[in-house]
């Protein structure tokens, strides 16, 4: 189910929130824990039994490497964990692209699986691997009730597209967390801002890049116009999302972690990454980086190691070459400003802003593709390889989409904010908007809620990891 | 404000809003069709074991909740001038306004289904009317995109290659172009389709490129009823109503038409009353969809019989043809299979039009 949905919004929500408002504190969690289920399942029928499966059997190694903590058994306990985990994952997400390449290299034709992948493996596969390598690490205790680890594991607000809550941040807020009209308050106004993010904003842009590809009047500038509006899309998209999450998790009593910080503002590639999807770069730099030696190791060792982890960042968003190749660009960008530029960029702060928005533009091109060949044709044709400078259909889509661009551009600064927070230290202004915040917001809503009615497009980019 | 009133302020009224649009999701009775959309709305799916682990539920379920939403309509109007209005966009799910007109955005060609056309087309011509002595002509009427597209850069179309395409890909087919004889005038505000009080001049230039006077003079009748034609409902913008007229004269008063659909022929008029009240009153002229229609006329100017393909624009023209005809066959291989005609139809020495809109001719893949 989609947050962005009316079956979402006007059905199974309202359900949930009655029904947890009026639960005892104590059984609050198993309402959590049936909701998320039923949420779950009403994209993944079949699969919410993978991931009951997947819950048991990492609360109970949990336990295990908690009880034989100190000795090996504790050790082979988290492999066991760990490889079963990446095993259900490989299987569903990857088994085909090793397949393909297995049979490209040795010219085989062995059949594909076209499995279809569960919803949200990719972020839960991630959250079940942290909380058994800290129970292992002694970073936390292992969860005795099963009701709460699995109210944590498929916790719906961040169940299927992050941010990838790690069990040491919500531990103490499973058993304890405080309910008010604050968070009340804080997360609707967030949850609402997430959703006019995706839907008006994201989704029209989205519009725009799909007219993109089935475009047969593609054009050097259209391709560029295309790699900006899909780098907003996707930033709207995805960070509509998690400030849904992070919204939801707040009229629950739970307090996620930010999981974007205004990328696009970013001078160097390697702050860009410190500001988007946080969460799955502080899991990676956590779980695979500094395991491996992180920076604290010979020069060759820590090519090794960001190559590593540029390499999984690639595959985890997708089993297909131009995915690796994304992460791999990255990998190459961030070991170029590490050894090279990065003073040099701090200190040319216009000019760095061009530089991250240029090669962020590209890799979201690269990352838009089907496969490597359309990623390598985008790329071309935004170099003016095979397709002419401009054309009739991109004078079109800028005038049509203009002000919906300017709009995310600014949205993605921190501009409307600070400006807001400036004007809110104006007593008259406070006033204003301590009485028109709540109509706004409803606007919004409503605004929302007819795209939805009219049936416009409405994708979720992050579905498929 | 103080801010725990506010924050209380805030859970009630959002309480409220969500709850209020809930149970007027759960109350509001179902609704069967959608007049402004013209078509039938999804219904609620069957709750049972299979539906649900295949996923039909789900999916049946959202298309429901989607169809059936409370003032839906209304929705869709501030979805329409919000994203038209206020984020500036120049179409609204393809669709636009300009001068006064509604128009639906045709691009890009499809050259599947202009192959396709030209296709049907040939295999018509080498089936049915290659070793006879018909005279066979074509005829293309562009969409209203071609008149208001270019004023402000919409997509449209490149007219002058898609009908040549046409053209080069039928040389056995005279060409008449009525492009000169239109204007974005002539055609519904709300709608896609031409106004017959408008065409007569394009009705009495096929009969000349013909050889046929087609010529006459017609009372035009006013249909008391609003018209929101099919753009007005998909737009959904506010939009006032367009105006029904048509063409009578003593010379169609005398002709006798006979209607081919399913079972025995059928006599009717060439304006069907009861339809110009239904969901879509254009379908009035000829009674909209039908697969072969024959128009008799006794007190034709020639002896000459035409045998009209075409679609729905055919409609509203045919009637004005029948002065110069002694007999008109209207055909629409959309609902007849052409590999058929044979059956119904004899071509020995008839005139023969193909008539088509740009837009059925890229959107061709209903031929038969």
């Amino acid at each position: 189910m989609l947050f962005s949905s009316i079956p979402f919004l006007y059905y199974f929500l309202p359900i949930v929130l009655m029904i947890y408002a009026i639960t005892p504190r104590i059984f609050k969690n198993t309402v959590l824990l049936l909701s998320s289920l039923i949420f779950y399942a009403w994209g993944e029928p079949i699969y919410v039994f993978l991931m009951i499966a997947t819950i048991g059997l990492v609360y109970i190694m949990g336990l295990l490497i908690e009880r034989f903590k100190g000795t090996v058994w504790s050790k082979i306990f988290l492999v066991i964990s760990i490889l079963t985990s990446l095993a259900a994952l490989g299987y569903f997400k990857y088994a085909d692209f090793f397949i393909t390449n297995f049979n490209r290299i040795t010219g085989l034709s062995i059949p594909l699986l076209r499995l279809v992948l569960p919803i949200g493996i990719s972020f839960y596969t991630f959250q079940t691997l942290s909380y058994t390598v800290d129970v292992y690490r002694g970073n936390v205790a292992a969860q005795k009730n099963p009701i709460n680890l699995a109210a944590y594991v498929a916790l719906f607000p961040q169940l299927i597209a992050g941010p990838i809550v790690r069990y040491s941040d919500i531990e103490t807020q499973l058993v304890s967390r405080t309910h008010s009209f604050d968070k009340i308050a804080s997360g609707t106004r967030r949850f609402i801002i997430g959703l006019s993010k995706k839907i008006i904003l994201a989704n029209s842009l989205g519009e725009l890049s799909d007219a993109f590809i089935s475009s047969g009047d593609k054009s050097v500038l259209f391709f560029w116009l295309f790699a900006f509006c899909y780098m907003l899309q996707i930033y709207f998209d995805f960070s509509g999302y998690s400030d849904m999450a992070i919204g939801l998790g707040k009229l629950l009593g739970f307090e996620f972690m930010e999981n974007f910080n205004y990328p696009f503002i970013s001078s160097s590639i390697t702050e860009f990454w410190r500001r988007w999807h946080i969460s799955l770069g502080s899991w990676f730099r956590d779980y695979v980086y500094i395991p491996l030696g992180g920076n604290r190791v010979k020069k060759a060792r820590l090519l090794f190691n960001i190559f590593v982890v540029w390499f999984l960042t690639g595959f985890w968003h997708g089993a297909e070459w131009n995915f690796i190749i994304w992460g791999l660009y990255f990998g190459v960008l961030l070991t170029i400003e590490k050894f090279f530029v990065l003073k040099h960029l701090e200190k040319h702060k216009f000019l760095s802003h061009i530089y991250v928005i240029f090669f962020v533009a590209i890799s979201f091109v690269i990352f838009s593709a089907n496969n490597l060949t359309d990623a390598i044709s985008y790329v071309g044709g935004m170099f003016g390889i095979g397709v002419p400078f401009a054309s009739f259909e991109w004078t079109y889509y800028l005038k049509s989409y203009g002000l919906i661009i300017l709009i995310a551009a600014i949205s993605s600064t921190p501009l409307p904010k600070n400006v807001l927070s400036h004007l809110y230290q104006k007593v008259w202004f406070k006033k204003i908007w301590d009485v028109i915040e709540i109509p706004l917001l409803i606007v919004l809503l409503l605004i929302s809620t007819a795209y939805l009615a009219d049936g416009s497009f409405n994708p979720f980019l992050y579905f498929r990891f | 404000m103080n801010k725990d009133l506010k924050n209380l302020m805030f859970t009630i009224v959002f309480a409220l809003l969500i709850l209020g649009i809930s149970v007027s999701c759960w109350l509001k009775p179902e609704t069967a069709f959608s007049e402004s959309e013209r078509r039938a709305l999804a219904s609620l799916p069957h709750l049972s074991l299979s539906t649900v682990f295949s996923g039909e539920f789900t999916e049946g379920f959202e298309e429901y909740t989607t169809d059936q939403f409370p003032l839906r309509d209304r929705f869709r109007t501030l979805k329409a001038l919000f994203s038209t209005k206020l984020l500036g966009k120049m179409d609204n799910n393809k669709l636009y306004v300009q001068d006064g007109h509604i128009s639906k955005i045709e691009y890009p060609e499809n050259p599947e289904m202009i192959t396709y056309a030209i296709d049907r087309f040939d295999n018509i011509f080498n089936k049915y009317l290659k070793n006879t002595s018909v005279k066979t002509y074509l005829s293309i009427v562009p969409d209203k995109n071609y008149f208001l597209a270019p004023q402000k850069g919409y997509l449209s179309i490149n007219y002058p290659e898609f009908i040549e395409n046409f053209k080069s890909n039928l040389p056995y087919m005279e060409y008449i172009d009525l492009i000169p004889l239109l204007s974005v005038d002539d055609y519904y505000r709300t709608d896609s389709h031409w106004k017959q009080e408008n065409i007569q001049d394009v009705a009495e230039w096929l009969g000349n490129q013909m050889g046929t006077d087609v010529s006459a003079q017609y009372k035009v009748n006013t249909l008391g009823i609003p018209f929101n034609g099919v753009y007005s409902g998909q737009s959904a913008l506010p939009f006032a109503p367009d105006t029904i007229k048509y063409l009578t004269s003593e010379t169609l008063d005398a002709c006798t038409v006979t209607y081919f659909d399913t079972g025995l022929p059928k006599q009717g008029e060439f304006y069907n009353m009861e339809k110009a009240q239904g969901k879509d009153p254009y379908e009035m002229y000829l009674s909209g969809t039908s697969p072969l229609i024959t128009i008799e006329n006794p007190t034709a100017k020639s002896s000459k019989e035409l045998i009209l393909f075409r679609d729905s624009f055919g409609s509203s023209i045919a009637p004005l043809l029948a002065e110069g005809y002694k007999k008109i066959t209207v055909v629409d291989i959309r609902y007849i299979q052409s590999d058929f005609l044979g059956n119904f139809i004899e071509f020995d020495n008839q005139d023969v039009l193909f008539l088509y809109s740009t837009t059925l001719l890229n959107n061709s893949m209903a031929m038969r």
